[in-house]
Formats: structure tokens, sequence, C-alpha cells
């Protein structure tokens, strides 16, 4: 005698029971995926260069979901975060992707000024990978789990000054830098290699992260009559600006841009004025790394960007965090996936990269110039 | 004192301080007609330089014709701007409407990242690179046409209020709405036709300073900014204060930051606000409520 109770009982315990077996019987293929936030300036003056880094590393994420994903066959899902390119939202988006997203990892730190304070959110709490950002503080008073891609400022400047004194060769310099932490690091930096070794430093001017026009600025630097005008801007857009702007002001003598921040949509947008300026940078696609072809085809296929080194370090970023969680097993065992990174050379989009006991990675520099619009490196 | 810097910097001011006054000469003007505070405004800035540039790009129309299409169209904007969103708030508390306006802004920045990108484009002019030597003043072709333009597009504006039956309807609006309406004016007509010039405005400046720097979606924040400082400055709904607040702010903000320091220029629009403010509650320029 089934009751309509027992009929609807039966069938409840039937209705529960089966997504049961169904959920144990595919746990191998659907496993959790591993979840990185991306925090970077995905708004503001700086959106462009956070959006390169983004896409750089969804390309890569692409590479390495294609091969089979990490740990096991777990597929890598990114976050995007944006921190607009200031500290207190850096902050605040760090927060939000430990607490309420839950996150396993976290990449940031595209400009210096929010690198230093993101990384006090997530301190000892999280594997963090700085991606741009150049001041030394940041791996110096890193964390244990906090790692930094890019060379410090004084990697960068220790070689790239030696191509300024060397092949450049001008007998005065002006400088015209960002005023953050890092364009103030970098004058620092240059005023003193720079007089070592002969080459007069005839001034410097400091910009805002805000402005847009330049005049103001370069009419003064150019009133100084410098030999060369070196330009530390981080952002594609004030750079280009004042690329331009140097030579609407009527200045004829040379440009020098800072290492790491030569890009083709700078070379783009800068027009005839970057012509024959040197720059210094990791990034060359000619490096012969493994995982560089596989990771130009990918970002090609999915984004009208030319790849740049703002995307390679995106995808340095996923790169070397994929490799530490391969090797811990799991995306949770911080002490592990820290341990593995900085235990011998990750193989990356870059070349071989070797991080310190403090995180802060080695990468290889290469010099640059711009010629017929296009950034060709240049070997002795 | 190096006189060729000084020079300069005061040619500097000059153009920046005319974009400025492009700028704030709309968002006087739709204030002192029809007492709205439109937030959106730098927007229509943005895309003045926007459409300029995918006109120019895209149909590979030159960059002249590109700048008054662009006006045009967001001229065009305006008036949909109105009819959708201001008109029919107008009896509204002056609160939802610039919470309206802010929105609209908002609605407008992020529409314009989704749809253009967040990576900075430029505007190409014939006359970016073009280096013109007056003495030993060294401006681009470019710089100056932003000062010409502007000078005729302002005496343009000039005398469309002072002798057009529009301007005077306008006027009138200004001083008394109900007044107006009732000697048979048709407010909705100077609503709309007030948006499409402020907004037309808005977008030739966007048009002319375009070719000389970088435009991304949010350089209508910038925009806005200044043209509020100039508005308050000059006076609000003063068309000649916007003038010579405009000219004034870019040539302090010039010498400021040729003289005593970058990181001052900034602040030196606000300072100047506080200045006018205590000095002068309504603005340098303002005496009765009305355009002047």
């Amino acid at each position: 005698m089934f009751g309509r109770r027992t009929l609807l009982a039966t069938a409840a315990a039937l209705a529960l029971a089966i997504p049961m077996f169904g959920g144990l019987g595919g746990a191998k293929a659907q496993q959790p995926p591993v979840r990185i936030a991306v925090i970077g300036p995905m708004s503001g003056t700086g959106a462009f260069d956070g959006q390169l880094g983004l896409e750089g590393a969804q390309a890569m994420a692409a590479v390495i979901n294609a091969k089979g994903g990490v740990a096991g066959g777990r597929k890598i899902e990114l976050l995007t975060y944006d921190d607009k390119g200031s500290p207190e939202e850096g902050v605040s988006a760090a927060k939000r992707a430990m607490e309420q997203d839950n996150v396993d990892l976290i990449i940031g730190g595209w400009f210096s000024a929010v690198a230093l304070s993101l990384k006090e959110a997530t301190r000892d709490k999280i594997v963090t990978v700085m991606t741009s950002s150049q001041h030394p503080k940041v791996t110096e008073e890193g964390h244990k789990y906090l790692f930094r891609l890019n060379a410090t400022s004084a990697m960068m400047s220790d070689f790239y000054s030696k191509a300024i004194c060397e092949r450049i060769k001008p007998k005065s310099v002006a400088f015209m830098n960002v005023n953050d932490d890092w364009g103030r690091l970098d004058l620092e930096n240059y005023t003193k290699l720079l007089t070592n070794c002969g080459i007069e430093i005839k001034g410097h001017e400091f910009y805002n992260r805000t402005d847009t026009d330049f005049n103001t600025a370069l009419t003064k630097l150019k009133a100084l009559n410098p030999d060369a005008i070196y330009v530390a801007a981080i952002n594609t857009s004030q750079g280009a600006t004042i690329y331009r702007q140097i030579r609407q002001i009527g200045y004829r003598g040379k440009v020098i841009a800072s290492a790491g921040n030569m890009n083709p949509k700078l070379v783009e947008l800068s027009g005839n004025s970057l012509e024959n300026v040197y720059s210094a940078t990791p990034f060359t696609e000619d490096n012969g790394a493994p995982t560089m072809k596989p990771w130009l085809e990918e970002y090609r296929k999915s984004f009208k960007n030319e790849p740049s080194f703002i995307a390679s370090l995106g995808a340095q970023a996923v790169e070397v965090l994929a490799f530490g969680v391969n090797a811990a097993g799991d995306p949770r065992a911080y002490d592990k996936i820290a341990a593995a990174m900085k235990a011998q050379p990750v193989p990356t989009v870059l070349g071989e990269v070797r991080f310190s006991d403090q995180g802060q990675a080695t990468q290889t520099i290469h010099l640059v110039q711009v010629q017929k619009k296009q950034i060709v490196s240049v070997r002795d | 004192m190096d006189v060729t810097v000084f020079a300069q910097q005061i040619a500097n001011g000059l153009v920046n301080g005319m974009a400025y006054v492009l700028i704030a000469t709309g968002l006087t003007l739709v204030f002192g007609v029809l007492r709205i505070v439109n937030f959106a405004h730098g927007e229509f800035y943005m895309l003045g330089a926007y459409i300029t540039y995918f006109v120019g790009t895209l149909l590979g129309i030159d960059y002249l014709a590109a700048a008054a299409i662009a006006a045009v169209v967001v001229a065009a904007l305006g008036i949909a701007a109105n009819k959708l969103i201001f008109w029919p708030l107008r009896r509204d508390h002056e609160f939802t409407i610039l919470l309206s306006s802010l929105g609209l802004a908002l609605l407008i920045s992020n529409g314009g990242e989704l749809l253009f990108g967040a990576d900075p484009k430029y505007v190409d002019s014939p006359f970016a690179d073009e280096v013109l030597d007056i003495g030993a003043i060294t401006l681009t072709q470019q710089r100056v046409l932003v000062f010409a333009a502007a000078v005729v597009a302002l005496i343009g504006v000039y005398l469309f209020l002072r002798y057009s039956r529009f301007g005077k309807m306008m006027r009138a609006t200004a001083q008394n709405p109900d007044g107006a309406a009732l000697t048979g004016i048709n407010i909705k007509l100077v609503h709309g036709y007030t948006f499409a010039l402020a907004c037309g405005l808005a977008a030739l400046a966007g048009a002319l300073v375009g070719p000389t720097v970088m435009i991304f979606p949010t350089i209508g924040n910038w925009a806005v900014l200044k043209g509020f400082i100039v508005v308050i400055m000059g006076g609000l709904g003063s068309v000649t204060g916007a003038l010579f607040a405009g000219l004034l702010l870019g040539v302090i903000e010039s010498l400021g930051g040729g003289y005593i320091s970058l990181g001052f220029m900034e602040a030196i629009g606000y300072a100047m606000i506080i200045v006018v403010l205590l000095w002068r509650p309504n603005g340098l320029f303002s005496t009765a409520r009305g355009l002047r």
C-alpha cells in the first residue's frame, strides 16, 4: 500500500541522492578551479597598463588550461579587481578578494605606490606576486609569501646607466620624472650613476600622476638647454604625451626613455617623436623561451593589442604561480608554494627567473631602440 | 628671470586657459539659463574628442571636418540627454537633477570604456607637430588653432546671445522662466538648444584639445573639474566671468607650475576658488541672477 506521502518521500530521497552519486562520479573531471585575483588599474589614467597586464595573464592562463591546468587537472580562473592606480583602492580590492571571494592567490602591484600598501594587506596571509612595480622596498620590506617580478629600479639602472654612459653618451641630462615613489627613486639612482661617468645633470622636474599637459614642465627643462632629456613615465598615455610635447616645444636634443617602459602602443601613439630613442627591457619576442611562442600566438589570437613587456609580466605572474602550485600540489599550501618558487629557477616566458629569499626576481635585461617605429634589440 | 621662458609660460597658460573657457562656457550657460548643475558636461568633452578620432580614422575624413561633425553629433546627443533626463526632471528638487547628471556622467564614461576600450588614443591632426616660432615663443599650429577657434566660437556665442531671437529667448528664460513662458516663449525649445549649444561647445573643446594630448574614456573628469573651477570663480551663469576666470586660471597655473612648483599646479585652482569665494561669494563677475 503506497500512500501519496510515501511516494513523495521516495521521490525526494531519490532527488537528493542522484546528484550526490553524480557528484562523486564526476569528481575527477570537475575539480574546483584555482582562483587567482588580478588586482590592477582597470580604470583611470593607468587603465591601459592594467588591461595589457590582464590580457597577458589571461593568455597565459588559457595556454596552461589548454595543457590540462595545474595540480592534477585543476583549471586556472582569474578574477579581476580594479585598484584605480590608488593605494587605498588596492587595499580594499585585496580585502574583498581574500575575505569575500576567498581567492587562492593574488597578482597585483602594477604601480609601486599600490604595491607598497597592497603588501601590507596581504602580509603573511596569501601568496602575492607583484608585477611591474620597481620600488626596492616592495621586496626589501616584503613578507614570506611575497614575490616581485620586475627588476628593481636599482637592477635596471645598473644595466641601463652603463648603456647611457657608453652608447648614448650625452654631455648633459635633464630629468622629467613622475612624482611618486618610483619616479623619485629613479631620479636619485640615475643622478648618482650618470654623474659617476662624467655626465652633467642640469636639473629635473616632477610631474603628477594625474597631469594631462606637460608644456609648463618641459618649457622649464628646455630652458636649461640639456644635451638629453630623460623621461621616466610608467603610464603609456602620459608617456606618449610627454614624448610628443618634447618635440612640440621645439626641443631638438636627445631623448632617453626610462628602463622598462617602452611598448608598441607607446611607439604608435608617440608618432615620430620616439624615433632612435633607447630604452631597456626584459621583454623581447626572440628570447627563445619555450612558452614565448604559444603565449604570443594565444595573445595575438585573443587580443588586438601588440604583446608588450607589461603583458609578459602578467603572463609570467600566472606562470610562476602555476609552477608553485604544481610543485606544492595545493593552491593553499602557501609555505610549500613559496619554498618551491625560491628553490630553483622557474622557466617562464621571459626565460628562467630566479627568486631571492626576499622574493625578488632576477630577469635578463636587454637594450632596445626604436627604429622605424619598431622596438628592436640592440646587440653588441 | 628669463624673459623668453616667462613669455613662453604665459603663452602656454593662455592656450590652456582658452580651452578651459570653451569647456566652462557650456557649463555656465546650462546653469545660467536652466539652473542645472550638469556633472555630465565633461563627458560631452570626451565624446567630442572620441567622435573626432573615430570619424577621422574610420571614415578617413580630414581633421577639421571631423571636429565639426563631432560638435554637431554631440550637440544632438545634448538634445537627447535633455529630452530623456533633464526636461522630465525640471520640476524636481535640484538635488535630484544634480544626482541624475552625476549618474549620466558615470553612464557615459563607463560606457565609453566599454565601447572605445581603455587604451589611450591619439587624435591625429595635421597641425599637431608643426611648430610655429612667434618671436621667442614656440607654439604648435594646433595650440594656436585651439586659441583662435575658441575666440571665434566665443564671439559667435556672444553675438548669438545678444542679437539673435533664440539668444534673446534664452536670456529671457534665464531672467525669469515663468515670465518668459507667459510671453509665449517655448521653454521646452529653449531647454533643447541650450543643451545643444553647451554640449556642442564642450565637444568642440574636446576636438581641439584632443591632438595636444592623449585621449582615454575618463578625460571627462578632468574637463568637468576645470570647468567647475572656472565657473565658480567667474560666477555661476556668467559667460564673461567664465572667459576671464578661464584665462586667469590657465596663466596662473602655468606661472605657478613654472616658478613655484609643478606639484602645486593642481592646487592653484582650488586655492583660487577659496580666495574668490571669501572675497566675492558670488564669483568675480556675478551681480544678480541671469545671463551676463
